[in-house]
């Protein structure tokens, strides 16, 4: 997975870093009995962290902060810095996104927080998100972004074709037919074969693939609101009505660019990914965001990634890593510190005043901040990630090649998911 | 020669001799057994350790985990595995369809290489293993950049001409990555192959050109059969090289979804250590695939050691 997206486009990076980017801010100027002093190792692989962390020495000068940027997730980051931790050389600070946060939890390499971060802050958060970083009664990271689930369209294709931006899903086939029918050589968008946004697109439709039963996992990632998401998806690409293709590759990039995929199923990230791919082809100002369509009028939305920043058990400081913390993930200074390197959308509130100022906004043909907060309101509850979800996502990638429909991958998905946890002794039930 | 040693009071005269040739062929061999220790022997026996246990976690797993001894239950899960086994399906699959290209490639080229003039034998000896000086990941990157559709000259420049070839696709994406395994030890090879055709008595030769032999039927009669034991050398290599197939589906498979993460036995490996995070199941693999790479290189310079006698 490391070495995935490397060859293929620098562009990636920036999507992922976009995906990272809006979403720091901290109370560094909250102080302890006795200040925390010292230096301490920050690693992430979000783009503009170089600028926050520089930012944070130069506001106060007890801490310093060494920044490293490492790969992230697709490109080998978790690899590294597992085996960093365990080596005992890891940084004190480290950014993990949500869905990777109970694997790190779990085998104790990243440490709760609850007793360095005041509880009054950690309250600040929505339940949903601080679900996410929340295991038994602990609190294993600080919730930096809560990107929305986004719909991304080429306004003017949609014009030519005759159609409205889709509000349920029924109207998105009709867009993605209407497509079609005006141009043979255009699809209204792709679906990411290496990438599958089943996990977004299932919470939206009001699954949960994982839960606590007392004390088991309970998995449910092939239950019939996933396979109706997933039996939708196989229609639409047997049909020809979207383009099944690798994400984030050259292809990919060469077919936005050329007209002949006019959409994303991303999230509020996509957007500087989608404007450093798009600007040299001149379409500034053609593409618009949009909250995903409903299945049953009812609006409903899911979270499309997001990213929090944990203190691992290396860290010989703890105090210090938690005062940074705090100053990344909840201080505007930090936000305007890493710049228009993204559209992030952040947790903690009052953030994103902040982040719309300094993101690229401009690019887009509506308002995106509006639609962020929209499909950030209407975010389904009740989501949680697996305790080992690389087991469940490579299990993912492979099925959606090997199997013959995206409904029997989410079977195999299940299958070696269930599996795979019992391999590792914990207790699940289907 | 053992008996011989035994026997005969003029060796036992030089013993001393030997006795300080040993200390000085020790004094050379030992940083070399020093690394090889450090690098190879320590590691597998690590392997072995950690392939005997699995951590447990229970309940909820938040608990930590728990390092239990297990015997060889981590092997029978391996074995056990559809995607494991699969894979060795799949790098069956690969050597039948490589091995012979590759040796077929690479002999004629040495065998041509040979009948070429002097002047033109260096130049393209140097060009020929070219490919091979680019690192293994470079090419596999260049080539997964080749067979992308969309980007690739290759591909439009073949559409262009009415030829749809999708070689990344689910069938065709074994044989792509022949080429790209070809393209980059076929030169390798052939200097083997070539050094090997310059050992052949020229005597031999001019013998069967005067009985009336052209270059094709001296090379093919008499060249060939002559470099029969570089020709295993370069069987076994190629062979074990197989084996280890990891780079180019690793590659690849960032451009096409066709290659799983569990493509090949060490990509599987690859997988459990860094995707499951159970490293365990990862080194029983790696000591599973080692000891089929042990008993296939020994079958095959059984074979071609006594193929090579006769």
């Amino acid at each position: 997975m490391s070495l995935r997206r490397a060859p293929l486009t620098a562009a990636a990076f920036l999507a992922a870093g976009a995906l990272l980017a809006g979403c720091t801010s901290g109370s560094a100027a909250t102080p302890a009995a006795s200040e925390p002093t010292g230096e301490i190792t920050f690693w992430s692989s979000l783009s503009g962290m170089a600028d926050v962390a520089a930012a944070f020495n130069e506001s106060q000068d007890d801490i310093t902060v060494d920044f490293e940027e490492i790969p992230n997730g697709a490109n080998g980051g978790y690899t590294k810095l597992s085996a960093a931790i365990d080596s005992g050389t890891g940084p004190d600070v480290v950014g993990v996104e949500y869905y990777r946060l109970p694997g790190f939890a779990a085998s104790g390499q990243v440490v709760p927080v609850d007793d360095l971060v005041p509880a009054a802050t950690l309250d600040e958060y929505s339940d949903q998100v601080r679900g996410l970083v929340t295991f038994g009664d602990e609190t294993y990271g600080m919730p930096y972004d809560a990107p929305p689930l986004v719909m991304w369209y080429r306004q003017d294709v949609l014009d030519a074709a005759g159609v409205d931006v889709p509000t349920t899903w029924d109207e998105f086939e009709a867009a993605a037919r209407a497509v079609r029918k005006a141009d043979p050589d255009a699809y209204l968008t792709s679906f990411f074969t290496n990438e599958p946004p089943l996990a977004p697109l299932a919470w939206q439709a009001g699954a949960s693939w994982f839960g606590v039963d007392g004390d088991h996992w309970k998995v449910s990632i092939d239950d019939e609101a996933s396979t109706k998401v997933a039996d939708y998806w196989q229609k639409l690409v047997d049909e020809d009505l979207v383009k099944e293709q690798v994400g984030f590759s050259d292809e990919w990039n060469a077919d936005l660019n050329e007209g002949v995929v006019n959409g994303w199923v991303g999230g509020s990230w996509s957007a500087s990914g989608l404007m450093t791919r798009t600007e040299a082809a001149g379409q500034k100002g053609k593409w618009i965001a949009a909250v995903p369509p409903s299945w049953d009028g009812e609006p409903s939305g899911a979270l499309s990634g997001g990213t929090s920043f944990a203190v691992t058990k290396n860290s010989e400081n703890p105090a210090a890593a938690a005062a940074f913390l705090e100053f990344l993930t909840t201080d505007p200074a930090a936000v305007e510190a890493r710049g228009d390197v993204g559209t992030a959308y952040l947790a903690y509130p009052g953030l994103n005043e902040v982040a719309e100022k300094v993101a690229p906004t401009g690019y887009f043909g509506n308002d995106i901040y509006q639609v962020f907060d929209e499909a950030s309101a209407q975010v389904a509850p009740g989501w949680a990630w697996g305790p080992d979800y690389d087991i469940t996502n490579t299990a993912l990638v492979d099925a959606v090649t090997g199997a013959p429909t995206l409904g029997a991958a989410l079977e195999k998905t299940q299958g070696a998911t269930v599996d795979g946890l019992e391999q590792l002794g914990l207790d699940v039930s289907e | 020669m053992t008996v011989r040693v035994d026997d005969s009071p003029q060796r036992l005269r030089r013993r001393p001799i030997r006795g300080t040739g040993g200390r000085t062929a020790a004094l050379f061999l030992t940083p070399f057994f020093l690394v090889f220790l450090v690098a190879m022997i320590a590691p597998v026996i690590y392997a072995i350790g950690l392939s005997l246990f699995a951590e447990r976690r229970s309940g909820l797993g938040f608990g930590g985990a728990e390092k239990v001894f297990v015997g060889l239950g981590n092997y029978a899960d391996v074995l056990a595995s559809e995607t494991f086994v699969a894979g060795f399906g799949r790098l069956a699959l690969y050597c039948v369809l490589y091995v012979p290209t590759l040796l077929c490639v690479a002999l004629a080229l040495a065998l041509l290489l040979d009948a070429a003039v002097a002047k033109a034998r260096r130049l393209f000896q140097v060009l020929l293993f070219l490919p091979h000086a680019v690192p293994g990941v470079i090419a596999a990157l260049i080539w997964a950049y080749l067979y992308t559709p969309g980007v690739s000259p290759i591909v439009s420049a073949l559409s262009s001409g009415g030829i749809q070839i999708d070689f990344l696709s689910v069938h065709m994406v074994l044989p792509s990555m022949v080429n790209v395994a070809v393209w980059e030890w076929a030169g390798y090879n052939v200097i083997i192959l070539f050094t090997a055709l310059q050992a052949v008595p020229r005597e031999v030769l001019e013998a069967a050109r005067v009985d009336g032999a052209g270059e094709i039927r001296a090379a093919l009669a008499i060249k060939a059969p002559l470099i029969g034991p570089a020709l295993g050398v370069a069987l076994l290599f190629t062979i074990i090289g197989s084996l280890q197939l990891f780079t180019e589906p690793k590659i690849l498979s960032t451009a096409t979804t066709a290659v799983t993460s569990t493509w090949v036995p060490n990509m599987w490996a690859y997988d459990a250590a860094f995707n499951r995070n159970n490293l365990p199941q990862a080194a029983a693999a790696s000591i599973v695939l080692a000891l089929l790479a042990g008993a296939l290189s020994w079958v095959v310079s059984h074979l071609t050691s006594k193929g090579g006698t006769r």
